[in-house]
C-alpha cells in the first residue's frame, strides 16, 4: 500500500497506537466506564469542533468559535429566567448570525477569514463582559433543571451528553454527504475557480459555512454554561486550540476540500487521549497549552496540501 | 558566439523542443516568431536557464554550458526582459535595478542608497531615461519601465565579462506607436554592447527590427530568413503551413446550422479595455469560432457570456432576453455551459469524484428539499461515462486521477447532460494527445447536430477552421474581419493570419 493511499488512515492509527500506548502506561484507562466519563466530559470541544470542521473545511477558519461559546454563556445565564428552555434558539441565533457577519466580512469585503473571525471573536467577548458586567454569573438552579437538567441524565447507562453529540454529529455527517449544500461545501474547499465556473452561489455556500460553525459554537457555549451552571466571559477559554488541533489531527487540512465531520470525531478523541496521557504523565497544566500548539503546528504542516498554495504570509 | 546544438525539450505528452539549432553572433539582432504553442517561450526559457534541455548542448564562445537556473544564466551574460513586467512597482527604480545585487553598495551593514542611485542613473543613461532613480516604480509609464527593465538587464554588462545575449519577450505589446520606434532606435544603439532576441506577435516590427529571422512551427524550427530576403507572406504561410486534414477536424460531418434560431447575440457590446463594439448572432447548430493572438479579446468575450463580466455597453441577450443580473448562476440556469482553458483548476474539482463533477452544475436536478439523489446522480455518471467513452475504473473515480481527455469529456458531460444548449469552449484541445483531440472534435459535432450552439476559442488555426461554420477574427479588441465557413471552401489560414497581426 502506497503511502499516499495510507494517509487517509493516520488518524485512524494515531488513534490507536495512542489509545493502546496509554492503555499499557495506565491499564485503569480501558475501563468501559471511566472511558465513558471521559468522553461525555469532553462533548462541547467535540460540538465547538464539528463546527469549526465546516469553516475549515473550505478552507478558512473560524477563530471566533471560543468567544462566541463565552458570549452564549452569559446570555443563556442572563435570559434563562426569561425565556426557559427557548433560550437555547437564541443562543444559536446568536451564534448563526456572527458567523454569517463573518462569513459576509470575508466573501464580501474580501478580508481573510482568520482576520474577520478573529475581530468578530472580539467584539463577541466585548458582548460578553458587558452583558455580564464582567462577573461570573450563575443560573438559577431550579431554571436550569427544568428547561436543560436532560442534558447530564443517563439512559442505560449512557451519559445524555454522548446522545447529543451523536445526534449532531449525524445531522453535520447528512449535511455533508447527502446534501446540496456539503456536496457545494467540498466543492468550494477542493475547487473554488471549478464551482465558480459551474455556476455555483459560492459567496451564500461560505456565509453559510461560517454561520453554521458559529451555530454549533453557541450549542457548545449553552452546554459549558448549563454543565457548570453560569455565565461569564472567560469560561470557554482554553477550547479554541483544542477544537483546531481536534480538527486537523483528524485529517481535515487547512487547505479543505477533504476530510470532515467523521474525521473530526477521530480527531477529538486523539486529543482526549492525549490530554488523559498528559495527566497520568503528570505534565503540569501550565504546559499543556504548549504541547497542544507543538500538535498544532506538527499536524498542519502534515496535512496542507501544498500544491495549493502558491504564497504563504 | 552564442549557440544551441541539437536542443531538445520534451513534457509529459508534449514534444516542446524537437533538435533546434540556434546561433546569435555579437551585436546581431535576431527574430522569433511562431503561432501560439510553437515552442517559443519554451525556447526562451531554455536560453535564459529556467528550462534544462533534455538533450542537445548549449555553448558561448565554444564552451559548452549548462544553467541551473536564471541566476547561472545572468552569470553568463544572458538576460531576460520580461513580457509581464517583472519590476516590484512599489520599490523605487534604483532599488529595482540592482534587486538582489545590493552587496555592492553596502558599507558598515547599510546600503548607501547615494552610490547606489548615481549607479542606477549610470544604468539609466544607457537606455536615455532621464529619471530620478529614487522614483517609485509605480509611478511610471510602462513604456518607462519598460526601458527600466533593459536597464536593469544592461547592469551585467559591468558584472561580467563577455558578451551580453538581452531577450525581449512581446516588448511593445503595451507600447505605442511613437514609444516602439523610439525602443528600436535604442536596441539598435545597444547592439554595440549586447546581442538581442527578440520575440513579437507583430510580424511587421520583427521584420523591421531583426537581422535574422527564426521561423518555429510545432516545437522545430522551419526556417530562417535574412532580413533582406524576408517577406511576411513567405513566412506567415512557414509559420502555419501544413495541410488541413479535412478528415481530422471532421469537416465532412459539418451540416448546416438552423439561420432561424438565434441562441445568443451580441449587439455592439463593449468591455473596457478588453474588447469594443463586437456584434454576433449565435445559431443553433453553429460553431463560431472567436479568432485572434492572445489578449486580443476571445477569452474577455467568453466570459461575458458566461456572466463572469459585466459589458460596459451593448446588449448581449441569451436566448432573446439579458441577463437580469450578471452572474455565472444566471448563465448556467440559461442553458450556457463554459467549458475553461484551465481545465485542472476551473474545469474539474480535482479531489471530488466522476459523478460529484457532472452534477456539480445542476444539483437541483438531483436533489429533493436540498438532500441528493446520489444513486440517480450514479446512474446518470454510468450513461455518460458510456456515451462520451470516458476511460475511469468506476464512477467512484477522483477525477483529478484521470487523464486530460478523459477530465475534459467529464467537464463536457456535465453540460451536455444538464442541457446546456450554449456551450464555450475555451481551448478544449490544450494538453490533450491526439487521439483525445479527434474525440472533442467528434464531440463538437454531435453537439451542433443535436441543436447547440457552441461558441470556440480553438488552440490552433487549422482547429479553428476545420471545426467552424463561422470565423470572427480579432485585433486588439476589435473584430476585424467575419468569414463563413461552408465545408470545402473555407478560407485558408494566410487569409486568417492577414487580418490577425
Amino acid at each position: 500500500m502506497s503511502m499516499e493511499k495510507l494517509k487517509p488512515w493516520f488518524p485512524w492509527i494515531t488513534l490507536a497506537v495512542l489509545v493502546l500506548l496509554v492503555g499499557a502506561v495506565n491499564p485503569a484507562f480501558f475501563k468501559l466506564s471511566g472511558m465513558v466519563a471521559l468522553v461525555a466530559d469532553i462533548v462541547p470541544l467535540f460540538i465547538m469542533a464539528l463546527g469549526m470542521t465546516f469553516a475549515i473545511y473550505i478552507g478558512g477558519i473560524d477563530l471566533s468559535m471560543q468567544q462566541v461559546a463565552n458570549l452564549v454563556t452569559v446570555v443563556a445565564t442572563v435570559y434563562l429566567a426569561q425565556f426557559g428552555p427557548f433560550v437555547a434558539l437564541l443562543c444559536v441565533a446568536a451564534g448563526f448570525a456572527i458567523g454569517a457577519v463573518s462569513g459576509w466580512i470575508t466573501t464580501r469585503q474580501f478580508v481573510p477569514s482568520f482576520v474577520a473571525t478573529l475581530a468578530m471573536g472580539f467584539i463577541a467577548l466585548s458582548g460578553a463582559r458587558f452583558l455580564s458586567g464582567e462577573r461570573a454569573l450563575s443560573m438559577n438552579a431550579e431554571a436550569r433543571d427544568a428547561s436543560f437538567g436532560w442534558m447530564f441524565g443517563n439512559t442505560a447507562g449512557v451519559p445524555h451528553e454522548l446522545i447529543i453529540a451523536g445526534v449532531l454529529l449525524a445531522f453535520a455527517w447528512f449535511l455533508q454527504t447527502r446534501t446540496t449544500f456539503g456536496r457545494a461545501l467540498k466543492a468550494v474547499g477542493a475547487g473554488e475557480l471549478a464551482a465558480v465556473a459551474s455556476g455555483l452561489k459560492v459567496d451564500r455556500i461560505k456565509i453559510l459555512a461560517f454561520a453554521l460553525s458559529g451555530s454549533f459554537a453557541a450549542i457548545a457555549g449553552l452546554m459549558f454554561s448549563v454543565k457548570l451552571s453560569g455565565g461569564d466571559a472567560n469560561l470557554a477559554n482554553g477550547f479554541l486550540i483544542l477544537a483546531i488541533v481536534a480538527v486537523l489531527v483528524g485529517g481535515t487540512p487547512l487547505t479543505g476540500g477533504v476530510g470532515g465531520v467523521i474525521n473530526t470525531l477521530v480527531g477529538t478523541l486523539i486529543v482526549v487521549v492525549i490530554r488523559t496521557a498528559m495527566v497520568y504523565l503528570e505534565v503540569d497544566a501550565t504546559m499543556q497549552q504548549m504541547i497542544f500548539g507543538i500538535i498544532l503546528i506538527v499536524a498542519i504542516a502534515m496535512t496542507i496540501d501544498r500544491s495549493k498554495m502558491r504564497i504563504v504570509k | 558566439m552564442y549557440q544551441l546544438n541539437k536542443v531538445d525539450k520534451k513534457f509529459p505528452g508534449v514534444h516542446a523542443l524537437k533538435s533546434v539549432d540556434f546561433t546569435i553572433g555579437r551585436g546581431e539582432i535576431v527574430g522569433l516568431v511562431g503561432e501560439n504553442g510553437a515552442g517559443k517561450s519554451t525556447l526562451m526559457k531554455v536560453i535564459y536557464g529556467a528550462y534544462q534541455p533534455d538533450g542537445g548542448t548549449i555553448t558561448i564562445g565554444g564552451k559548452t554550458v549548462r544553467f541551473q537556473n536564471p541566476r547561472q544564466a545572468m552569470d553568463h551574460g544572458i538576460g531576460m526582459v520580461f513580457q509581464e513586467q517583472s519590476l516590484i512597482t512599489n520599490l523605487t527604480v534604483a532599488e529595482n535595478i540592482f534587486l538582489g545585487f545590493e552587496q555592492q553598495f553596502v558599507r558598515w551593514g547599510v546600503i548607501d542608497w547615494k552610490a547606489m542611485n548615481a549607479a542606477a542613473r549610470r544604468q539609466l543613461a544607457k537606455v536615455r531615461l532621464d529619471i530620478d532613480p529614487a522614483t517609485v516604480t509605480s509611478k511610471l509609464s510602462f513604456a518607462q519601465r519598460q526601458l527600466v527593465e533593459l536597464a536593469k538587464v544592461l547592469t551585467l554588462e559591468e558584472r561580467i565579462d563577455g558578451d551580453l545575449v538581452i531577450l525581449l519577450d512581446e516588448p511593445t505589446s503595451v507600447l505605442a506607436r511613437e514609444e516602439v520606434e523610439l525602443l528600436f532606435r535604442l536596441v539598435r544603439e545597444l547592439t554595440s554592447r549586447a546581442s538581442f532576441i527578440f520575440v513579437s506577435h507583430r510580424m511587421d516590427e520583427v521584420l523591421e527590427l531583426s537581422d535574422r529571422i527564426y521561423v518555429m512551427k510545432d516545437g522545430a524550427v522551419v526556417d530562417v530568413v535574412a532580413q533582406d530576403a524576408a517577406e511576411v507572406e513567405a513566412i506567415q504561410r512557414k509559420m502555419v503551413g501544413r495541410d488541413i486534414d479535412k478528415e481530422y477536424y471532421r469537416e465532412q460531418k459539418q451540416k448546416p446550422y438552423d439561420p432561424s434560431k438565434v441562441l445568443l447575440s451580441f449587439d455592439r457590446v463593449s468591455l473596457e479595455g478588453r474588447y469594443e463594439d463586437i456584434s454576433f448572432d449565435l445559431h443553433a447548430g453553429e460553431v463560431l469560432c472567436l479568432v485572434g493572438t492572445e489578449g486580443a479579446g476571445r477569452e474577455a468575450i467568453l466570459r461575458t457570456v458566461f456572466g463572469l463580466e459585466r459589458p460596459t455597453s451593448g446588449r448581449v441577450s441569451v436566448k432573446g432576453a439579458p441577463y437580469a443580473r450578471t452572474n455565472a448562476q444566471e448563465a448556467v440556469a440559461r442553458g450556457v455551459g463554459y467549458v475553461p482553458r484551465e481545465r485542472k483548476v476551473e474545469g474539474i474539482v480535482n479531489g471530488m469524484t466522476v459523478y460529484e463533477n457532472m452534477t456539480l452544475s445542476q444539483m437541483k436536478k438531483y436533489s429533493s428539499g436540498g438532500i441528493l439523489r446520489i444513486a440517480e446522480e450514479r446512474a446518470l455518471a454510468e450513461e455518460w461515462i458510456r456515451r462520451l467513452s470516458i476511460k475511469t475504473p468506476d464512477v467512484h473515480k477522483d477525477c483529478g486521477g484521470l487523464s486530460g481527455g478523459n477530465q475534459q469529456k467529464v467537464v463536457l458531460a456535465k453540460w451536455r447532460s444538464g442541457g446546456s444548449d450554449i456551450i464555450l469552449l475555451d481551448h478544449p484541445t490544450r494538453g490533450l494527445d491526439i487521439g483525445a483531440k479527434e474525440d472533442v472534435y467528434d464531440m463538437i459535432r454531435e453537439m451542433s447536430d443535436a441543436g447547440a450552439g457552441i461558441v470556440l476559442v480553438a488552440d490552433t488555426l487549422e482547429e479553428a477552421i476545420g471545426l467552424s461554420h463561422t470565423i470572427l477574427v480579432l485585433r486588439d479588441g476589435v473584430a476585424r474581419k467575419r468569414f463563413d465557413m461552408a465545408p470545402g471552401d473555407k478560407p485558408s489560414l494566410y487569409d486568417l493570419v492577414h487580418h490577425m497581426i
